[in-house]
């Protein structure tokens, strides 16, 4: 089996500006990603996942992942999501080397 | 004397109430760290549950009704809605310790309305046997969107005079589209159309009605619970968005039942209406309010208003609100 090398840009903040977020993704030519349900503690208390009540959905927190064939991307969605939501909402970002099967699935035709 | 006494002696008994003694439980139990946990989609369900009954009752009453009877409430709604955010940003702004648009952001919080809070007054009313016109609970929107509007529009006044930078426009009628697309408007206004365009007396009278109380009582645990989770929040920010959380409700309600009650001498508005509307306007929004604002003032701080809003504001109306203007009702009204 051949493996090849990728990005995973991975971002950790509330529900209300995820819409936000996969428009800067899509624009920087990410070609997808994958949004779940997070919780934990931060900088800003404990947020819980869906097994308690919260009472505004809203600031629930959620993980999305994305990933791109090349680092320049990566480094571009996380500077843009930081510049544009990170310094009035929470959130953390990160990258990781990851291999992936099929590359033509991350790129654009 | 005797008006005091009476007056207080009612006090006394609407405190006994089982829709407060839920809230106080909830937050009973979140302080002790029990591990009781309502889960998230069931809270969700409560709400809409509650507002479509609501929406519905109010909906088959509104095909009936005389609609120029609510030409007066729904007024002093948008006056109310729009005097609470003035009246709350101009105290903010003579406490130096506060951020401006942090106080603008509570005061609109706290114009706005709790849809909690609406349904706990409407069972209460309910247990007193006070009669209400049903249309009441739809003023919820003329008093909420005002205060919203009015509070983003003055952070923003306000935010582009210090320069903060990004010269932003106001976009009212965004504002105004995601709000009724709140979940909690959302789910009022479907009911009121259902109730008034088709014949939902049927599933009111044997699901809805039914539910209703019971529902309630989760709610409110759950608000109970919130409430004290957000303390800790609250704690960490300046202690005049505790007192004007305690204060502001008591006096809004004060102003709205003043309103009401000329209603009631114009047009006949019912005492339970007046009480309602004095609810509504005490009410601060815990619900759909904050991510509005948190979306269109972004420098706020939500632990300021949220906080204010949430574990003090709250409880403050329900449980201190809500049998204030029952009792103080019984005796202007002499029901």
């Amino acid at each position: 089996m051949t493996l090849h090398r990728a990005e995973k840009v991975v971002i950790i903040t509330e529900k209300m500006i995820s819409r936000g977020v996969c428009e800067i993704l899509e624009a920087c030519g990410a070609t997808g990603y994958t949004i779940v349900a997070a919780g934990g503690k931060g900088s800003r208390n404990i947020r819980m996942t869906s097994e308690r009540a919260s009472v505004i959905d809203e600031f629930a927190n959620v993980k999305i992942e994305v990933i791109v064939n090349d680092k320049a991307m990566g480094e571009a969605i996380m500077d843009q999501v930081a510049e544009k939501y990170f310094a009035d909402y929470p959130g953390i970002t990160y990258i990781e080397d990851v291999q992936i099967l099929r590359p033509a699935k991350f790129e654009h035709d | 004397m005797e008006f005091v006494l009476d007056f207080l002696s009612r006090l006394i008994t609407q405190f006994q109430s089982p829709t407060l003694g839920f809230l106080i439980g909830g937050m009973l139990v979140a302080a002790l760290g029990s591990n009781l946990k309502i889960p998230n989609a069931i809270y969700q369900f409560i709400v809409f549950m509650l507002l479509m009954k609501i929406g519905i009752s109010g909906g088959i009453e509104i095909r009936q009704a005389d609609l120029s009877a609510m030409l007066l409430p729904a007024l002093s709604s948008i006056v109310i809605g729009i005097a609470i955010v003035l009246l709350g940003s101009f105290v903010f702004s003579l406490i130096p310790s506060v951020k401006r648009e942090d106080g603008i952001a509570t005061a609109g919080l706290f114009g706005a309305v709790s849809a909690s809070t609406l349904a706990a007054a409407i069972v209460l009313l309910e247990e007193e046997s006070i009669l209400f016109e049903a249309w009441v609970p739809a003023l919820y929107p003329f008093m909420d969107i005002p205060a919203l509007i009015l509070a983003i529009v003055l952070a923003n006044i306000h935010l582009r005079k210090t320069s903060a930078g990004k010269e932003s426009k106001v976009d009212v009628a965004g504002i105004v589209k995601e709000s009724l697309r709140s979940s909690a408007l959302s789910a009022l206004i479907l009911g009121l159309a259902l109730g008034l365009f088709t014949r939902p007396d049927r599933v009111l009278e044997t699901f809805y009605e039914p539910l209703f109380r019971g529902f309630l009582s989760i709610l409110l645990l759950v608000m109970g619970m919130e409430a004290y989770a957000r303390l800790n929040e609250l704690r960490r920010v300046a202690h005049w968005y505790a007192v004007y959380a305690f204060f502001a409700p008591i006096m809004h309600g004060l102003m709205a039942f003043g309103l009401g009650y000329i209603a009631h001498l114009a047009t006949g508005f019912s005492p339970g209406g007046v009480i309602l509307l004095a609810v509504i306007a005490a009410s601060n929004s815990d619900i759909s309010g904050p991510p509005t604002l948190r979306a269109a003032i972004p420098s706020a701080n939500p632990s300021a208003y949220i906080g204010a809003s949430t574990s003090v504001g709250t409880p403050v109306s329900i449980a201190v609100c809500i049998p204030l203007f029952i009792a103080l009702a019984q005796v202007v009204f002499e029901l």
